[in-house]
């Protein structure tokens, strides 16, 4: 059963969720053809999926919908936290729940890609940072993080043509939007793969890399790959997230 | 190349154009090496790394991200702000020096705070390349190692390096263990949780051999990779920078 903030503070007191989902996304450009919001839309549709997919009580927080997007900085849209600043918003929140006897919280990172591990986000190295230490800060808790495109990346692959080569606005987002929000997505950008590698994103803005904010082939996208692309997600997000608090609940014992 | 042995005025004459920094760790690392590890490793192929780009090479810090061993004897740990702080403040002082191009070299696994960091001060500094050529305790070189792909800490890839570095500093034990649960778990739960005494790959297959050619080979890739990076780096911003001038 899942809980929100559209709950009052007795129903949640009551239905005692033993499981946070904490979804943070971003607001950054997203190409020419998808809006800044995409990462905090896609993201509420998934996290509330595998809410009500997951066993037993959970308590779904609103998504964070501004995130580390300093790579974007100087396209218009684009709102930027600091590494400290995300890392302090997740630190509060978790404690919060903390506090109220939820030590179960799963942080769901951005999307991820396909070439996301569960050991190795792609792009946001600090949820993974903050986590840790909140682990080791306070024994009692069992935060998780997970990216929903990097756990389902098999399937993923299965679906789409250039899941692989996809970092920003490519065939697999550009799809999902075309299947949750079709009216918002103008068109589909101008495929684009920059010939260095995803380190790089440390070292040059994005704009420098990618000069349309695009780096993939969104011309390739569909509604109907991204129909099947948010059911095998929803379906990997829950499957490990059940999986590895059940790893960590026998490892404490 | 120039390091703390150097005066001041000679650093100054040599006017070094690129700085090297490694981060090591002090930590438990199985029944058979040392706390030290990380930071004689790191140590040892930033030496050379800066002895072949005639660079200035900064001390390696002995200490960084090791929570994860937390409850183990001797491991002594900084939590990723902290960290985060010290690689800014030596960038900054080697800024106002008038260094530009930084090549941190991560000695340590568990230091994921690098990434955001660097990303952020290239953001923030348009006049500085500061970049993270993969060395990471020898994951560069996993691929020359038969037992690479399942070595995570203390086995094959660490025993042959510090065989090669420090071979008075290895005892004569070797435990092999692969946990079952994946790496993710290094976020999650104490490594004495899930290893014995933080042993992940197969020690026994280590040996100095190994050890020396797997560390001429890192310090081949690191320089390679920096040398190509600051170059490929240097093109793109001169192509944004033309870009911006047109507008």
């Amino acid at each position: 059963m899942l809980y929100t903030w559209e709950n009052t503070t007795r129903e949640v007191e009551a239905a005692k969720p033993e499981i946070a989902l904490l979804p943070l996304a971003t607001m950054e450009q997203q190409g020419d053809h998808l809006p800044v919001g995409t990462t905090t839309l896609v993201l509420d549709a998934i996290s509330r999926r595998v809410g009500e997919t997951l066993p037993g009580s959970v308590y779904l927080l609103p998504t964070m919908p501004l995130g580390t997007s300093g790579l974007h900085m100087s396209a218009p849209g684009t709102i930027a936290l600091g590494w400290e600043t995300l890392a302090g918003v997740l630190r509060d929140l978790v404690g919060s729940l903390l506090a109220q006897g939820i030590r179960q919280v799963a942080v769901l990172v951005g999307l991820g890609n396909v070439s996301s591990g569960t050991a190795w986000p792609v792009d946001n190295f600090i949820a993974k940072t903050a986590v840790r230490q909140l682990n080791y800060d306070y024994p009692e808790l069992q935060v998780i993080w997970a990216q929903p495109f990097g756990v389902a990346g098999k399937e993923l692959r299965s679906i789409f043509q250039t899941a692989d080569e996809e970092v920003h606005a490519g065939e697999v987002v550009t799809s999902v939007m075309l299947h949750l929000f079709p009216e918002l997505v103008k068109g589909r950008g101008e495929d684009h793969v920059p010939a260095v590698g995803e380190a790089y994103l440390n070292y040059a803005s994005f704009s420098a890399l990618c000069p349309g904010g695009v780096w993939g082939h969104p011309s390739l996208a569909s509604a109907e790959k991204g129909a099947r692309a948010v059911e095998v997600t929803v379906r990997c997000t829950t499957e490990y997230i059940a999986r590895t608090f059940g790893q960590l609940a026998s490892m404490r014992g | 190349m120039w390091d703390y042995r150097s005066t001041s005025a000679e650093i100054k004459a040599g006017n070094p154009s690129v700085a090297v920094f490694g981060i090591g760790a002090i930590e438990q690392h199985s029944e058979h090496l040392p706390l030290c590890t990380d930071w004689y490793q790191v140590r040892e192929v930033s030496g050379r790394v800066a002895r072949e780009l005639n660079a200035l090479l900064i001390p390696a810090l002995p200490y960084s991200m090791s929570q994860c061993h937390g409850p183990a004897a001797g491991t002594v740990w900084l939590r990723p702000e902290t960290l985060a702080l010290v690689v800014r403040d030596v960038i900054m002082s080697l800024r106002s020096q008038g260094i530009h191009r930084v090549v941190v070299l991560n000695g340590h696994g568990g230091n994921f705070v690098l990434e955001p960091v660097i990303r952020e001060l290239n953001l923030t500094y348009p006049d500085m390349m500061i970049i993270r050529p993969l060395f990471d305790g020898g994951f560069v070189v996993a691929d020359l190692f038969e037992h690479g792909d399942v070595e995570c800490h203390a086995g094959e890839i660490e025993t042959s390096l510090m065989l090669a570095i420090s071979p008075d500093l290895v005892r004569a034990t070797r435990v092999d263990y692969v946990p079952e649960v994946g790496r993710e778990f290094f976020d999650y739960a104490f490594l004495d949780k899930w290893t014995p005494d933080g042993m992940i790959g197969i020690s026994s297959a280590g040996s100095a051999e190994k050890g020396r050619r797997a560390l001429d080979v890192a310090v081949e890739r690191v320089v390679k990779a920096t040398i190509e990076t600051f170059a490929a780096l240097e093109l793109l911003r001169r192509d944004s920078n033309s870009a911006e001038a047109e507008v």
